[in-house]
């Protein structure tokens, strides 16, 4: 599990669409499309993705996500390591 | 186009170059010098157009291709039969795809055919001219002879950035009604409801989908004897289960994407492939209305979609 300095990159190993404020993943496990296991982000998990570039550290993104939806650290903090608990398989923690 | 005449006065349907219009594409096959002569199945003698201008030219070759021995197996399918409602898999060297620098080779055998035949297709997702070799055939060939058909109009949507989908389709008073689902969800089940009902069956169980320029259209595809190309506009996308009451639940964006992309019939290896999937089922998703259903298979269903409309 990553920590806040952490810095954390995309997995080459996912396809990503974004359609208005939302995404469509699709993961590829052995060089094939894995359709039973599309993910969809809302829009704050949308933010969050996009925020992952493989220069910012943790920190950084829950920071960028308080001025961007209004909220405290640590509700933030809840929602971008929820939200990397769950695409764990899909990042890659530098 | 050429039929020689059979001895017994009929037309033998035997001949060195002829076309098909498959969904709207036009496919044109070629039989090079030495090359086999042709003779269609019956499946695709509805589909055999005198139209030229081929959206694919497929030149046909006797004989075997060598692979570059750095060809790299990127796609691999065993021949898997349904029995009895048991997938059984009978042979692991059904189908594979290949890929060498930017050429791609489809390697195959021929399960239902009496002959021990093989073919290689080689062709790109930028050229609209392909190849195929065909190895140990006895007679006269059919050139889309399965598994070729499926394989040739996937990669045709790839190019055309269209979808290959398991759905049926209706058309009732000149609006197109697409509903998909998995093997059990009701897509036949609903077809037949829509047919008894007085509604155009375009098919029970896989279309293509096309953006036209003016709107986005739905194809059969020969997959019986008796199909003759049919296809209708697509007004609105179902994906359909079973259930106990019928529902009706609008989904858009990303929801409706990725259950319409759960549907799409699925060849899918490597990023690029999947990302022209992936785009052009989001476009189409921003034009045509999508909605989840659950249905009790009676004609009930039929009046909830029209009294939604």
């Amino acid at each position: 599990m990553p920590g806040l300095k952490s810095i954390i990159s995309r997995s080459p190993s996912i396809v990503t669409r974004k359609t208005g404020n939302e995404y469509v993943l699709v993961p590829i496990a052995n060089n094939i499309a894995d359709m039973t296991s599309v993910y969809t982000l809302n829009e704050t998990g949308a933010f969050i993705w996009d925020q992952i570039d493989g220069k910012r550290s943790v920190e950084e993104i829950i920071i960028l996500m308080t001025s961007e939806y209004e909220v405290g650290f640590e509700t933030a903090r809840e929602d971008v390591f929820e939200f990397v608990e769950k695409m764990g398989k899909y990042l890659i923690v530098v | 186009m050429f039929y020689p005449p059979s001895p017994q006065g009929g037309l033998e349907r035997k001949m060195r170059s002829y076309n098909l219009n498959i969904a709207g594409y036009n496919i044109g096959f070629e039989s090079l010098a030495g090359g086999p002569d042709f003779a269609p199945s019956e499946r695709f003698l509805r589909n055999i157009t005198q139209k030229k201008g081929e959206d694919i030219l497929i030149r046909v070759h006797s004989g075997r291709l060598i692979l570059d021995e750095k060809a790299e197996r990127v796609f691999h399918a065993p021949y898997v039969e349904e029995i009895n409602g048991v997938l059984i898999q009978n042979r692991a060297d059904f189908w594979s795809v290949w890929k060498y620098r930017s050429d791609l080779f489809i390697t195959t055998i021929f399960p239902l055919s009496a002959s021990e035949k093989k073919a290689t297709l080689k062709f790109s997702l930028t050229s609209t001219e392909w190849d195929l070799w065909v190895e140990g055939a006895d007679s006269a060939i059919d050139p889309f002879e399965y598994p070729l058909d499926g394989l040739i109009l996937y990669y045709l949507t790839v190019i055309n950035g269209d979808i290959l989908i398991h759905a049926s389709g209706i058309v009732n008073n000149g609006k197109g009604y697409l509903f998909s689902g998995i093997s059990g969800k009701g897509k036949s089940t609903m077809a037949k409801l829509w047919e008894n009902s007085g509604a155009k069956v375009i098919h029970d169980d896989r279309l293509v989908l096309r953006n036209t320029g003016t709107g986005y259209r739905m194809y059969n595809t020969p997959v019986y004897n008796n199909d003759e190309p049919r296809d209708a506009p697509l007004n609105k996308i179902f994906i359909i289960e079973h259930g106990t009451t019928n529902k009706i639940i609008p989904v858009k964006g990303a929801t409706a994407i990725s259950l319409i992309m759960a549907n799409c019939i699925q060849h899918h290896w490597g990023s690029e492939i999947i990302a022209r999937l992936l785009g052009s089922v989001s476009i189409m998703s921003g034009v045509v209305p999508t909605a989840q259903l659950s249905f009790r298979p009676d004609r009930h269903v039929i009046d909830h979609i029209l009294e939604n409309e």
